[in-house]
């Protein structure tokens, strides 16, 4: 099957899953007030996209912020931590433990201190952005070949130039990598705290339109987060593979 | 011995910042770490939460459910796209896409339609653990050698032989480390859905401490969740290494 057969499937399969979804509702199989009709749901896009367009662009905004806070930690982390073993041997439990702790327990404490506005936000962003970032680049960093930097030295490369020339070339891809995830888990963490401690935003208004039971505005609202954070998440790749042929 | 030695070091230099940084500021946002231990004990004798005992049997049964609704779904949905190249081919660059949405987006909408009862915690649990156990299964089928298939099924081995005996083997270091990955997304789902709202659950008691201001009981339970998830964690990384040294 070609490329074009595959797309055609795609776009098959969601017409049928589309055409099945609304079937199941007008025949009563789902309850029209917690599942809308997707023409339902089509219908209230436009007026749902008028109401959700300026809170995008408050979420996005506190999203950028606190993805460049992580980008910067994580990434100066992760060259701290993979470039020196001793670093590496003592941080990486910790590492992996803020990892692997679930973040939202932080979330109360932060909404505590820092109130209900932007900063709770783009901290939760950041808080949740960084460790992939960090692990991702740590990871790379200490993948780098040695015989690579010995070699450059023992021709006469500066610090500088080893650290231009051939650490970030080598620790590049794990950077776009961790870059790549770590936006998702920016604007996780954005919606995240919206939906817990916000006034504005996506994420309050998501959550108050699931409460007030305007299901085909909620579905509405979910499709066009999703189609953004694809759209975001896809140009972030299609950047990693020009970087790499680059390289 | 060096590094331990570091390790240490860097903890307690940690706690104790904390503890000098939090002792002038507001007890009620600055929760000091030698006020802990206090705050457990008096927790445990005066009863101002709702009984904890009751919470955390719910959550843990909510986890469990969540998490075996993702291992079921997810070994499915991963062998019915694995082992056919052309329903995967279709299929996973869909899944793909879904993988790439901030999964709390969903949540309203299952709240809507589940309520604010377990059943919208369960769902959420499994939506999350679901994915890792999908790619982990896809990623596992692709390693196994396609000529060691081929060989076996020459030789007279059927199906199940040759999923027992080949796939299986292959696939298994890949699959446990989705599987281990799987459980701590139930866990997280099974969280966040509890404290965005819910009625019931170690995170409806820790929403209702933080409403009340209980900042101590609050920290008291965060740090005491924490370390409950750490050390599912480490029963999980424990298995994987089991299962890794099986396969080979």
């Amino acid at each position: 099957m070609g490329r074009l057969g595959v797309l055609g499937c795609q776009a098959a399969s969601l017409a049928a899953l589309l055409v099945i979804w609304e079937i199941a509702v007008r025949t009563g199989l789902a309850d029209p007030l917690f599942v809308p009709t997707p023409a339902a749901v089509a219908g209230a896009l436009g007026s749902t996209l008028r109401e959700a367009l300026p809170r995008l662009g408050d979420t996005l905004l506190k999203t950028l912020a606190g993805y460049a806070l992580a980008v910067g930690l994580g990434v100066a982390g992760g060259l701290a931590i993979g470039s020196r073993r001793l670093a590496h041997a003592v941080a990486m439990p910790y590492v992996v433990a803020a990892y692997g702790v679930p973040k939202i327990l932080v979330l109360p404490w932060i909404a505590l201190i820092c109130g209900l506005g932007a900063t709770t936000a783009v901290l939760t962003a950041t808080l949740f952005a960084v460790f992939p970032i960090l692990l991702m680049v740590a990871a790379g960093t200490r993948d780098v070949d040695p015989t690579l930097v010995t070699a450059a030295v023992s021709m006469g490369a500066t610090r500088g130039q080893v650290s231009r020339k051939v650490l970030l070339p080598a620790v590049l891809p794990s950077v776009v990598a961790g870059m790549r995830v770590g936006v998702v888990f920016a604007m996780l963490g954005v919606l995240l705290a919206e939906m817990f401690a916000g006034t504005r935003g996506m994420g309050y208004l998501m959550q108050r339109m699931a409460m007030a039971f305007r299901a085909p505005d909620l579905f509405a609202a979910t499709a066009v987060v999703s189609v953004l954070s694809i759209v975001v998440v896809l140009s972030l790749e299609h950047l990693s593979r020009r970087l790499s042929r680059w390289r | 011995m060096k590094v331990w030695v570091w390790r240490l070091g860097i903890a307690v230099a940690a706690l104790g910042l904390w503890e000098a940084v939090a002792a002038p500021l507001n007890p009620l946002f600055y929760v000091r770490p030698t006020a802990l231990p206090g705050a457990l004990v008096a927790m445990w004798q005066v009863p101002e939460l709702p009984p904890l005992a009751e919470h955390v049997w719910l959550t843990l049964r909510e986890i469990g459910a969540a998490y075996l609704l993702a291992v079921a779904a997810g070994l499915w949905l991963g062998f019915l796209l694995g082992l056919r190249r052309t329903v995967g081919r279709v299929y996973e660059p869909l899944l793909a896409a879904l993988y790439a949405v901030p999964s709390v987006v969903w949540y309203p909408s299952l709240m809507l339609f589940f309520g604010l009862g377990p059943a919208s915690k369960i769902a959420f649990g499994v939506l999350l653990g679901f994915f890792p156990i999908v790619v982990s299964v896809l990623a596992g089928i692709r390693q196994v050698p396609e000529t060691l298939v081929t060989v076996a099924r020459s030789m007279g081995a059927g199906p199940w032989t040759v999923f027992h005996k080949v796939m299986l083997p292959a696939m298994a270091s890949t699959m446990v480390g989705g599987l281990r990955a799987g459980l701590a997304l139930s866990v997280v789902g099974v969280l966040v859905g509890e404290i965005l709202g819910s009625r019931a659950g170690v995170g409806y008691v820790i929403n209702y401490a933080y409403g009340l201001m209980m900042t101590r009981e609050y920290a008291v339970l965060a740090v005491l969740v924490a370390a409950g998830v750490l050390a599912l964690d480490l029963a999980g990384a424990l298995a994987e290494a089991r299962v890794k040294r099986w396969a080979g």
